[in-house]
């Protein structure tokens, strides 16, 4: 049989085609095979190819076999000379996954293991290549079994960190150890936050010394990121519904929630209950409702008033500090003073994209609407500094306005919401406009109106001219929706509208400037698909 | 693809030299030389590289395809007459263990070092669809019970039924084997999710486990995991999955580089535009650096791309080099399936096959 492929080797093929027959197929119980000599054999192959799992295997197999047979002394002898041999396996490929791998098997089998010379092989190893995670992995479990304590190892990285700041792996290994010794508050137990600790204080001091000193230095911006954003995300309730309908002789009244941090589903609420018949009198003109979600430590509260045959009630996004989650734990002061000592860096190093995008981050967290003006700018500067990535900046500067937006709506208390002339290239954050009537998306680039948009359960008003639009599938189901306009957009056929059908009380559709507008009949056609219009204009 | 011969003179030669590209794979499937030795026992693998490589470069035509699929076969692993060895199954990645040649037809000769690889049942399984097999000679029950043995409490595989080490990798290599053979009773696909959200770091990215350094290779291996599962948005929050978009997005210097402060490689341009691809965030990436860098490595005498400008080329990197060139679009290319890594080609003939085998169960 001929194979396809073959490979040129050296003679340790020879040495396994030659002795491999009796090796391995000899193997199990019989005398002499699970020994040192085989060892030996393995060894050498082991030395050119260590990533052949099967013979380590096999190795593993044999010291197992030998410590029933030999005394400690000895045991602790072969497997000393095991850990020589790993550490020339290391020299020659110190990323081989089988050589780390096996020498954590056999640190946990000796009798007497030296986990000082372990800690001190990481160290060498390091010292070569800081980035080796083989290395950086092997060290952590040393570390847990052999049982040395999380301050020692955090002063471990302080080392390094103090003798080369751009060092990656030592702050992601201090990520991981500093929550061990400062655990974070328990998940929403509390809506109150922890106040700093002069530990954390300290960290922020050492990050930075670390970007003053190299402001290029990506490694201590993540660690800083992370360390500002330390905060638990809670769960809330964001919007209850009660509303009645009748069937038959019934007036049924449903409660209902809609969690948006978590919204997948389109347009139904979840059901919590119906309420018992007799719940809502006629007497009362008010009646007040509270929703507990235990598990999560939280309400939420409904009024239902008279002659209103549904009531909607929801935070509004600027209690939940919604957009400012991303560094939620500290105080306004902590967060100010490090806004403060970013502005200086700037001021040295105006051209740096991570003390950029740190700003922006704290400016958000602080007052975006304060800050609007000035973030909009270190934007447009981001945006020549990076320019690789201006794409991306534009999408996440969309972002940033769609939720200004939302803030000031809600500041002014209004249910319009309005985006002209945004250059925004998305929409997001629908779930927070679950309460407007009249949104205006003119003079934007949109594409279209992405499924989410259906959640403007209270839309009249629909104005998006001068974009780019297609595709309608978020216009579905609204059923107070009563006026749209799309003036050039790029509407080309009937079926883009079909899904109009679902909004029943659609009246008036301005589609001036579209291509469909070329179809002969289309006047007609649409007057077929969508009877409820009564002014239409072409 | 030709450049205009005066721009050509002026600046770096940013050609794609296709026909050198072919010749290197078809090379690397006669003779590797002596300093591939220690790959032998991951000879599959390269085998895929070449193969899929071959793929999408339009040129499988000067492949032996009876032969490869007849060598592929030679490697599965199959059940003795006893079945005892079912916790085994799956395939090797060479003959390098001596059992005899058998094709996959009849009983498996028992030999107690013996077991299949996750990551050579994988490529082995993935080229079989590439050389346009039916995988009728795969006993799948069989590749599924080894793979069942390969996963453990956390959620993470082993890469061999002995013991290994146990990450990412492996979980993306157990994911593609069930979605290619279409049955994910191989494996527990609730604790593999939880595996995965375990794994991702403080900074954004996600590592080979919990607790380890981000990685665009890991990161990689998660979120492809989780599109062929069907389970991306199901597993991340929006707020999540933004997250892990930034940290992939910044990864981009020139090409991209796998971890913050490292230097660029050929194969990231595949490991995290892939991942940048399934997330919807690709096309905010800087096309022309990323070609740009990825034809600084290529080897204009022999073919094939290097990890960095002036070094020896290897058959991983002039793989993922040329999959990151089509991810951009490279004319000539075809194009290439983000998580399950086969053309797109491919990919059809691995959807036509699944259509056959529902079906033949009708």
């Amino acid at each position: 049989m001929q194979f396809s492929i073959y490979i040129i080797a050296e003679c340790n093929m020879k040495l396994m085609t030659r002795d491999d027959k009796s090796l391995l197929y000899n193997v199990g119980g019989k005398e002499g095979v699970l020994d040192e000599e085989v060892l030996l054999l393995t060894q050498q192959l082991l030395s050119s190819n260590p990533d052949f799992a099967t013979l380590w295997n096999y190795r593993r197999e044999i010291l197992l076999h030998l410590e029933t047979v030999r005394s400690e002394d000895e045991i602790q002898r072969l497997y000393e000379e095991e850990l020589s041999f790993l550490e020339a396996c290391l020299k020659v490929n110190p990323k081989s996954y089988g050589s780390w791998h096996h020498r954590g098997w056999v640190s946990t089998r000796l009798p007497r293991p030296d986990w000082a010379r372990e800690l001190s092989l990481c160290e060498r190893c390091l010292s070569l290549d800081d980035r080796n995670f083989h290395c950086w992995d092997y060290r952590r479990m040393v570390v847990r079994v052999s049982g040395v304590p999380v301050d020692q190892e955090l002063q471990f990285t302080d080392r390094l960190i103090g003798s080369n700041f751009s060092n990656y792996s030592s702050w992601h290994y201090r990520s991981t150890l500093l929550p061990l010794l400062h655990p974070g508050s328990p998940e929403a137990a509390s809506p109150q936050r922890e106040p700093p600790t002069s530990s954390l204080l300290k960290e922020y001091e050492l990050v930075q010394n670390a970007f003053f000193t190299d402001p290029n230095d990506q490694s201590a911006w993540f660690y800083y990121r992370w360390l500002l954003g330390r905060g638990v995300c809670v769960c809330v309730c964001v919007c209850v519904c009660v509303w009645g309908f009748s069937t038959n002789s019934e007036v049924i009244l449903r409660c209902g929630y809609r969690n948006a941090l978590y919204y997948k589903s389109l347009t139904h609420l979840h059901k919590i209950c119906d309420l018992p018949p007799g719940t809502i009198s006629d007497t009362s003109n008010e009646h007040n409702l509270t929703v507990h979600w235990t598990e999560r430590h939280t309400h939420r509260d409904c009024a239902l008033y008279t002659g209103r045959s549904e009531s909607w009630c929801r935070d509004s996004a600027t209690d939940l500090e919604l957009f400012r989650s991303e560094l939620s734990v500290e105080k306004s002061s902590v967060l100010q003073s490090e806004l403060q000592s970013c502005t200086q860096l700037l001021e040295l190093e105006p051209q740096n994209k991570w003390c950029l995008l740190t700003i922006i981050l704290l400016m958000r967290a602080l007052d975006p609407l304060g800050y609007e003006k000035e973030t909009l700018a270190y934007f447009q500067t981001l945006k020549e500094v990076d320019s690789m990535r201006t794409s991306y900046y534009s999408d996440l500067c969309s972002k940033f306005m769609i939720e200004n937006t939302i803030l000031k709506m809600e500041y002014a208390e209004v249910r319009v919401f309005s985006l002209c002339e945004k250059n925004l290239s998305t929409l997001c954050h629908l779930d927070q406009l679950l309460l407007v009537t009249h949104i205006n998306l003119s003079s934007n680039q949109l594409l279209g109106l992405p499924p989410q948009f259906a959640m403007l359960q209270c839309l009249e008003v629909l104005q998006a001219d001068d974009n780019a639009i297609e595709n309608l599938e978020g216009v579905y189901h609204l059923s107070k929706l009563e006026e749209v306009s799309l003036r050039n957009n790029n509407i080309t056929q009937l079926s883009d509208l079909k899904i109009l059908t679902t909004c029943p009380r659609l009246a008036r559709l301005d589609l001036r400037g579209n291509p469909i507008t070329q179809i002969a009949n289309i006047q007609s056609q649409l007057a077929e698909l969508l009877p409820s219009i009564t002014e239409l204009l072409l | 693809m030709a450049e205009d011969e005066s721009s050509l003179a002026e600046f770096e030669q940013v050609d794609f030299l296709k026909d050198r590209h072919v010749r290197f794979f078809q090379r690397c499937l006669q003779v590797l030389p002596e300093r591939y030795s220690s790959l032998e026992t991951s000879r599959l693998t390269i085998v895929f590289f070449a193969l899929s490589g071959l793929d999408v470069l339009n040129a499988l035509d000067v492949v032996d395809k009876p032969s490869l699929i007849e060598w592929i076969y030679s490697l599965q692993v199959l059940p003795t007459e006893d079945q005892s060895n079912l916790g085994r199954c799956g395939f090797r990645g060479s003959s390098h263990l001596g059992v005899p040649y058998n094709p996959s037809k009849g009983p498996g000769f028992p030999h107690p070092y013996d077991s299949g690889h996750v990551a050579m049942t994988y490529t082995g399984l993935a080229c079989l669809i590439i050389l346009g097999d039916d995988l009728g000679r795969v006993n799948k029950e069989a590749c599924l019970a080894g793979l069942k043995a390969l996963q453990l409490e956390d959620g993470s595989f082993y890469a061999v039924p002995e013991g290994s080490e146990n990450d990412m990798r492996f979980v993306y290599c157990a994911a593609c084997i069930c979605y290619m053979l279409s049955d994910w009773s191989g494996m527990d696909i609730q604790r593999a999710v939880q595996y995965i959200r375990n794994s991702m770091s403080y900074d954004n990215g996600i590592g080979q486990g919990a607790g380890l350094e981000s990685h665009g290779g890991s990161t990689f291996c998660a979120i492809a995991t989780l599109c062929l599962m069907g389970k991306l948005q199901e597993t991340l929050s929006e707020r999540e999955l933004n997250r892990i978009r930034r940290w992939c997005i910044l990864r981009q210097q020139s090409g991209f580089h796998g971890r913050p402060n490292k230097p660029v490689d050929t194969c990231y341009s595949f490991w995290v535009g892939a991942t940048l691809q399934l997330l919807d965030v690709f096309q905010y990436s800087n096309f022309e650096k990323n070609r740009n860098y990825i034809l600084s490595t290529q080897d204009r005498l022999v073919g094939g791309f290097a990890k960095w400008p002036d070094s020896h080329p290897d058959a991983l990197h002039a793989y993922f080099g040329i999959c990151g060139l089509s991810l951009i679009g490279e004319p000539g290319l075809r194009r290439v399936h983000p998580a399950l890594n086969v053309s797109e080609r491919a990919f059809e003939h691995l959807q036509q096959l699944h259509r056959t085998w529902r079906e033949a169960c009708t």
